[in-house]
């Protein structure tokens, strides 16, 4: 059992390493083989980091992935919450928007998103990209099935001691829930270090440009090196990759509930 | 949700839309010509860039803002495939740069929506619009134009090349420096130079892209004395007997399967593929592919072949610079413009980035390859830009289909042609 | 957590106007930022979609009101039905190895010890890969002497034309999907595993059950909400699936790929047809709902309302 699992997982990290052998390829003739040759990598990364808007873009990145990533651990979190413990009007309406909007294809909102964005004077500025991804369907639905399954006696108790609803939710729920909001933390950190289209759009300023959006530079229709390209995707996951280990913990563990069994 | 009422919704759906009205009617641009003459404000651009092109953009750039001191210029350069979408939320939003640059073949499309400013011959030292015709190539400026309106200045410009593979042709027992005339002579080398596992082929056509499968047939349907769009542009005609052949050839020549990152550019470069049809650009752009690869030793180029009885047709197309509409200034924008299209700018770029603007005069520019231009030289007087049409998107995916359909055996060359037609009648 | 908790009706509350009171108070503080964000982001573009998609509009002027002329059009449509075609294949065959594989390697992973925690670390690393910067790789992978073709070789196979396949291209996007979202859906099942009660597997075995016998009878109903959310997921990502064709075949070869969103995306941006692809739009959204009501009716457990 442990060698089919090994072996299962070695051929998921495959990929991985293939983007590492291209990352060392010089020129189209060279895609097949799985060798690598550092000295490649290394002019490939120094050709990179040359290039003035790197560190610009990197920054840019932090910022709007961050930006999102804490926005939504906090107002999905409270949402999600607050439709699974809490009775107060209006709850079903909005879970119903939250369930249909899961299914609402993104890109036909893009162009009346950007209207709402430019009716808000936030074209070409951050939070123009940052506030319209700062929640999700996906996130308020995450917490939700989560906080359905909150110890009710320990919520209770609380209540019976006259503790208040907000002192509840912030002393019992929020460190409960922590597994779940570490999770979509991670998720939309990782899904707005992905995010290339709307930055894109909204975003004129190439001072405002995060990394899909700079390195897509590098990649024109008859003018690039795939070489240089893969090298660009190869740096672009160290910070996810870097996250997900540093939250490991939390949320392997995390989210098997293990927290609520004791 | 349910509990909305319907008035309530049909108001939000007012509000939402009205945000679209609003856009729509904005403020009036400002199309004055400042009496002094001289240019000001601060001007944005979009523009695709490519490393070559940038290195001749920017020090122009510059030069120009030093010259006109009141005047600030701010690039913005989007990924090629990107920047129609960029362009358009722009356009819908109402917030589109002062000047652009925008392939030719949606200049009808645009110029349709009134997104497009006609161009303005006072800011380019000229007295009017036939004046600034005569400084340019007839065929490519003509292309930038919609119902009898000019709105735009080429750049980039290009007619299509047979590209060839000198040392495949050496393999195969061919004569490397008689590459075939003729698409009769096309299909016959290509049988030559297909190896019997079908890696290796002949002439590749670039699948999948409208643009490239709208010049490669192009080609083949006028050159048989047909034509993809009616004269007046109403209605398709492939569904006849040239389009038919047209698509049969099409179809029978190359190997739809093989594959490669970037299509049939990567192919030719590889040398799986013996023969390409391409642009100038392409001069360029195969050495940075493969290092191996020299022009005159190892691939070179003819001009595009012609059917034995029929006339030649060269497909071409151009970029162009355009400007706003909405721009408040249009005086500036055309003015810079003006600036970036002088012959010296152009000799330059040819030099450098294998860039074309078709100035009066190209054909003696210095800088490019002798032999690419004068081929160019030679095929200008039957440069076919194909159809304009507003819906030229929708032609062009629709063609797409059909030869995709065809080349990978889906459908016969009757029906894939039949099926065009019946797209093109729902968009048109 | 225990089995009674997760599946108790619910615990009678402390009762009384005042408590009704601090709930609503509570909630409705706690939930406004969400109301008014999909209110704004959300709720107004979809109204104003739903409005689009009864008209005529290029992005440019105001909308013609056409009543169900995008409707009809669709109809007749072929576009229309081969993308719809497509994402249906698309989603099945994306949607069902994820979940199979997904729980195949959950139920071993989901043992205690060291090296499960190990591997269950190194499978999330796909799902930490971005995807649109390393789609360049992705196509290398696919080509003619890639990766892809380098392991069927191993296995004797001759190599494919993985990109450039009518039949072979739908699967290339459903391995390059199912690999980047395993990792994630074998997390949420381990954890969905993990909090089940040991106690039932213990008298089960006691009773002298076999593990497939347990598997089928006792973990997979006791992991239904776990199954539900992972499957609702799943389907929703699948049919909104995007950008997998958008980088790496354009919908090609000869429209075998173009999915769904991928026609709507063409037809709002490319054709400037942004009626007609906000009724497409609809359609899709309504298929969602259903399949989503579907899978909520299905796999619903009794304390999910």
């Amino acid at each position: 059992m442990k060698a089919v699992l090994t072996l299962v997982v070695a051929v998921l990290l495959l990929p991985v390493y293939a983007m590492v052998a291209v990352s060392s390829a010089s020129d189209a003739n060279d895609l097949g083989g799985l060798s690598f040759d550092l000295s490649q990598l290394g002019a490939h990364l120094a050709q990179l980091f040359g290039q003035g808007g790197f560190p610009l873009y990197l920054r840019n990145s932090l910022v709007l992935a961050l930006g999102v990533a804490v926005l939504e651990v906090i107002l999905s979190g409270a949402a999600g919450y607050a439709l699974a413990q809490l009775r107060f009007p209006g709850s079903r309406a909005l879970f119903t928007v939250i369930v249909g909007t899961l299914s609402l294809s993104p890109i036909v909102v893009l162009v009346p998103m950007y209207l709402v964005v430019k009716a808000l004077g936030w074209i070409d500025t951050f939070q123009g990209m940052i506030v319209p991804f700062m929640m999700s369907a996906f996130g308020v639905f995450l917490v939700r099935q989560f906080a359905l399954a909150l110890p009710r006696e320990l919520l209770l108790s609380a209540r019976v001691d006259g503790a208040s609803e907000l002192r509840i939710f912030v002393r019992i729920g929020l460190p409960l829930l922590r597994p779940a909001l570490l999770t979509l933390f991670l998720l939309q950190f990782l899904a707005q270090w992905d995010n290339l289209l709307w930055p894109l759009i909204v975003a004129n300023d190439p001072g405002l440009w995060p990394l899909p959006v700079g390195l897509s530079q590098l990649q024109t229709e008859y003018d690039f090196s795939i070489g240089l390209v893969s090298t660009a995707a190869l740096i672009t996951a160290v910070p996810p990759l870097a996250l997900m280990f540093l939250l490991q913990r939390y949320y392997v563990a995390g989210l098997t509930l293990g927290g609520l069994r004791k | 949700m349910t509990r909305l009422s319907r008035r309530a919704l049909l108001r939000t759906a007012a509000l939402a839309t009205a945000s679209g009205l609003l856009a729509a009617c904005g403020s009036d641009p400002v199309a004055a010509v400042p009496a002094d003459g001289v240019p000001r404000g601060k001007l944005s651009v979009w523009l695709h860039q490519t490393k070559a092109y940038d290195k001749v953009f920017n020090p122009l750039l510059h030069s120009y803002v030093q010259e006109f001191g009141g005047v600030d210029v701010t690039p913005l350069y989007v990924p090629v495939d990107k920047l129609d979408a960029k362009l358009l939320t722009a356009f819908a939003g109402d917030v589109p740069p002062d000047l652009f640059k925008i392939g030719g073949w949606t200049v009808p499309g645009h110029a349709r929506k009134g997104r497009l400013a006609p161009i303005m011959p006072e800011a380019m030292g000229v007295a009017d619009e036939k004046a600034l015709v005569q400084t340019y190539d007839e065929h490519a400026i003509g292309s930038l134009s919609y119902n009898g309106q000019l709105y735009g200045v080429p750049i980039d410009y290009t007619i299509c090349y047979l590209y060839y593979r000198r040392d495949r042709f050496l393999e195969a027992g061919l004569d490397p420096d008689k590459p075939p005339a003729t698409w009769e002579e096309v299909a016959e080398y290509s049988k030559r130079l297909t190896s019997a596992d079908g890696k290796k082929v002949g002439l590749q056509w670039i699948l999948g892209n409208p643009q490239w499968t709208l010049m490669q047939l192009l080609a083949l349907v006028k050159g048989k004395g047909g034509a993809i769009l009616s004269p007046d542009a109403g209605k398709a005609t492939l569904a006849t007997d040239p389009g038919v052949e047209a698509l049969r050839y099409y179809g029978g020549l190359g190997n739809p399967k093989l594959s490669n990152p970037l299509s049939g550019f990567g192919l030719f470069a590889t040398g799986e593929a013996a023969m390409l049809v391409s642009g100038l650009f392409a001069m360029d752009l195969f050495p940075t592919l493969n290092p191996k690869l020299t022009f005159g030793k190892v691939f070179d180029i003819a001009p595009m072949p012609r059917w034995e009885a029929g006339p030649p047709v060269a497909p071409a197309y151009t970029w162009g610079w355009a400007v706003a509409e909405k721009s408040r200034l249009q005086y500036t924008a055309w003015h810079f413009i003006d600036y970036l299209q002088r012959e010296d700018v152009a000799a330059t770029q040819l030099k450098d980035a294998s860039l074309l603007t078709p100035v009066k005069g190209w054909e003696k520019l210095p800088g490019a390859d002798q032999k690419a231009i004068e081929i160019m030289a030679d095929s200008a007087p039957h440069a076919d830009f194909g159809p304009q049409t507003p819906v030229w998107n929708e032609m062009a995916k629709a063609l797409t289909d059909a030869a995709d359909a065809v080349a990978f055996g889906k459908k016969t060359p009757e029906q894939a042609a039949a099926d065009f037609d019946q797209a093109m009648r729902i968009a048109l | 957590m225990t089995l009674s908790l997760e599946i108790a009706p619910r615990v009678a509350r402390v009762s009384g106007k005042g408590q009704r009171w601090a709930e609503a108070r509570t909630g409705g503080l706690l939930a406004l930022p969400a109301a008014l964000y999909f209110l704004l982001f959300w709720l107004v573009p979809f109204v104003s979609a739903v409005y689009l998609s009864f008209t005529s509009y290029d992005l440019a002027g105001t909308p013609e009101w056409t009543g169900l002329a995008n409707y009809r059009r669709m109809l007749a449509d072929p576009g229309f039905w081969n993308s719809a075609k497509v994402t249906a294949v698309y989603t099945v065959a994306s949607v069902v190895p994820s979940i199979v594989f997904g729980l195949a390697l959950a139920v071993p992973l989901s043992k205690p010890g060291r090296y499960n925690a190990f591997l269950r670390a190194l499978i999330m690393i796909p799902a930490a890969m971005p995807l649109v910067a390393s789609s360049m790789t992705w196509s290398v992978i696919f080509a003619d002497q890639g990766l892809a073709n380098t392991l069927i070789g191993l296995a004797g196979a001759e190599p494919k034309p993985w990109l450039t396949d009518e039949g072979l291209a739908l699967w290339a996007l459903v391995i390059m999907t199912t690999w980047k979202h395993l990792g994630l859906f074998v997390i949420i099942l381990t954890a969905g595993l993990q909090g089940l009660p040991p106690a039932v597997f213990e008298a089960a075995a006691l009773d002298g059950a076999g593990p497939l016998r347990i598997f089928y009878r006792i973990t997979l109903p006791l992991l239904r909400r776990t199954l539900l959310f992972v499957l609702v997921i799943a389907v929703v990502g699948a049919m909104q699936s995007f950008v997998p064709a958008f980088l790496l075949t354009k919908g090609g070869p000869a429209g075998a790929t173009e999915v769904l969103p991928l026609y709507l995306w063409a037809t709002g941006f490319t054709f400037e047809r942004m009626g007609y692809a906000s009724a497409i739009a609809m359609v899709l959204l309504v298929a969602m709902l259903a399949l989503s009501l579907a899978q909520f009716r299905v796999l619903r457990g009794g304390d999910d309302e």
